[in-house]
């Protein structure tokens, strides 16, 4: 059941890392244009998304199971990119909160720079647990000690 | 050493996991309590009919008011390009009350956070813009109507009424833009916007009733002006 479930978050990671990568681009692409700034501003934003890809694409093909097996690490990746989408797309879409139509953007960016700075937070923090999470006990090792142990 | 090094470093991204997990939740549970409250409705059904029966019987007064004035019947002293011009203004006035952008609003059975702002605006595009200072402030400032008697009492009147009126609503839509904002909630800013909805939509409304009196209160002394003239 752990397994299964573990498999299903790990999944699930991936996708909701995309979906918040895109909405997080759409909502500041399309505040940039309003601004006329120049596109080349947005990259520092992606940076967290990118490292924390970078990190998820090494994790499964150094196959790392001190990440990839650790349903804690996946569960919180999955509430932190779920929330990242949650607040992309109330921007978008809530039209309950008046500044999303008062200026005609279609996305309240108000409502969204609020969460900017804790996106940012959570993304480097989960950064961060993957590669204190990497580093373990070489798997022979710890066999090697359970026998040892055993005998 | 290295064994310690290893043990430490996962309970530290243990704990830095556990932090981010309960920041995370904190969020996306936030946000699904925002997004409920701006979604609360207030029933004003009773409300509006009682305040469509007033602002009708308003309307009918300056209606009446302005109607005692006729330019091809009139045989007063009186300057009628000042009569005129007070009419008409009255006139296009009215025509804005009766606007179906502004009536719309007393049908309302139920109002929410986007109707109290779009009703703010309105107020203060349509009625404070539009009538009271393009057409009643304009009309006291042309030299015709300044002839009419006893211009110098109701003048002073309605360049006071009119900047308290002005003001009147500011607050109100800044109010509601700023819960858009939604960072960490107090118990205080809570309390407020439960009430945000209700207490908006009545603030505007009881200036807008204000704008009405002050309206039937310049249709009035019109009336006193053709009458005694």
């Amino acid at each position: 059941m752990k397994k299964i479930f573990n498999w299903l978050f790990y999944g699930l990671k991936f996708l909701l890392l995309i979906a918040a990568l895109g909405l997080t681009l759409f909502v500041l692409i399309r505040m940039n244009v309003r601004l006329e700034k120049n596109m080349m501003s947005v990259l520092p934003e992606l940076i967290p998304f990118a490292l924390l890809l970078i990190l998820f694409i090494v994790n499964m093909i150094f196959k790392q199971k001190g990440v990839n097996e650790n349903i804690f690490y996946n569960l919180t990746c999955c509430l932190v990119l779920a929330t990242i989408v949650c607040v992309a797309l109330r921007a978008v879409l809530d039209t309950n909160m008046v500044l999303n139509e008062k200026y005609g953007y279609g996305v309240d960016f108000n409502f969204f720079d609020n969460f900017v700075a804790y996106i940012n937070i959570m993304l480097y923090g989960l950064s961060i647990a993957n590669i204190l999470f990497m580093f373990r006990e070489k798997e022979d090792k710890v066999q090697k000690s359970k026998k040892l142990k055993k005998a | 050493m290295k064994k310690f090094l290893l043990e430490y470093a996962n309970v530290f991204a243990y704990t830095i996991t556990g932090l981010i997990f309960g920041l995370a939740f904190f969020l996306l549970f936030i946000n699904f309590y925002h997004m409920q409250e701006l979604a609360e409705t207030v029933d004003v059904s009773s409300y509006n009919d009682t305040n469509k029966a007033t602002v009708e019987s308003k309307i009918e007064t300056i209606r009446n008011n302005i109607s005692v004035y006729n330019q091809s019947t009139y045989t007063g002293s009186l300057n009628i390009y000042g009569l005129n011009t007070v009419q008409l203004k009255l006139q296009d006035c009215l025509e804005i009350l009766e606007s179906e952008d502004m009536m719309k609003y007393f049908e309302l059975d139920e109002i929410g956070i986007k109707d109290s702002y779009n009703f703010t605006l309105d107020f203060k595009n349509k009625i404070l813009n539009d009538c009271l200072v393009m057409q009643v402030k304009s009309m006291f400032n042309t030299d015709t109507v300044s002839m009419l008697p006893n211009f110098n009492v109701i003048k002073p009147y309605v360049e006071l009424n009119l900047d308290t009126l002005l003001d009147s609503t500011n607050y109100v839509q800044s109010n509601i833009e700023n819960s858009d904002h939604y960072y960490f909630s107090t118990e205080t800013n809570k309390a407020n916007f439960f009430n945000l909805v209700d207490d908006s939509y009545s603030d505007v409304m009881n200036s807008y009733q204000n704008s009405l009196d002050l309206l039937v209160e310049v249709s009035n002394w019109y009336r006193n002006v053709v009458l005694g003239g």
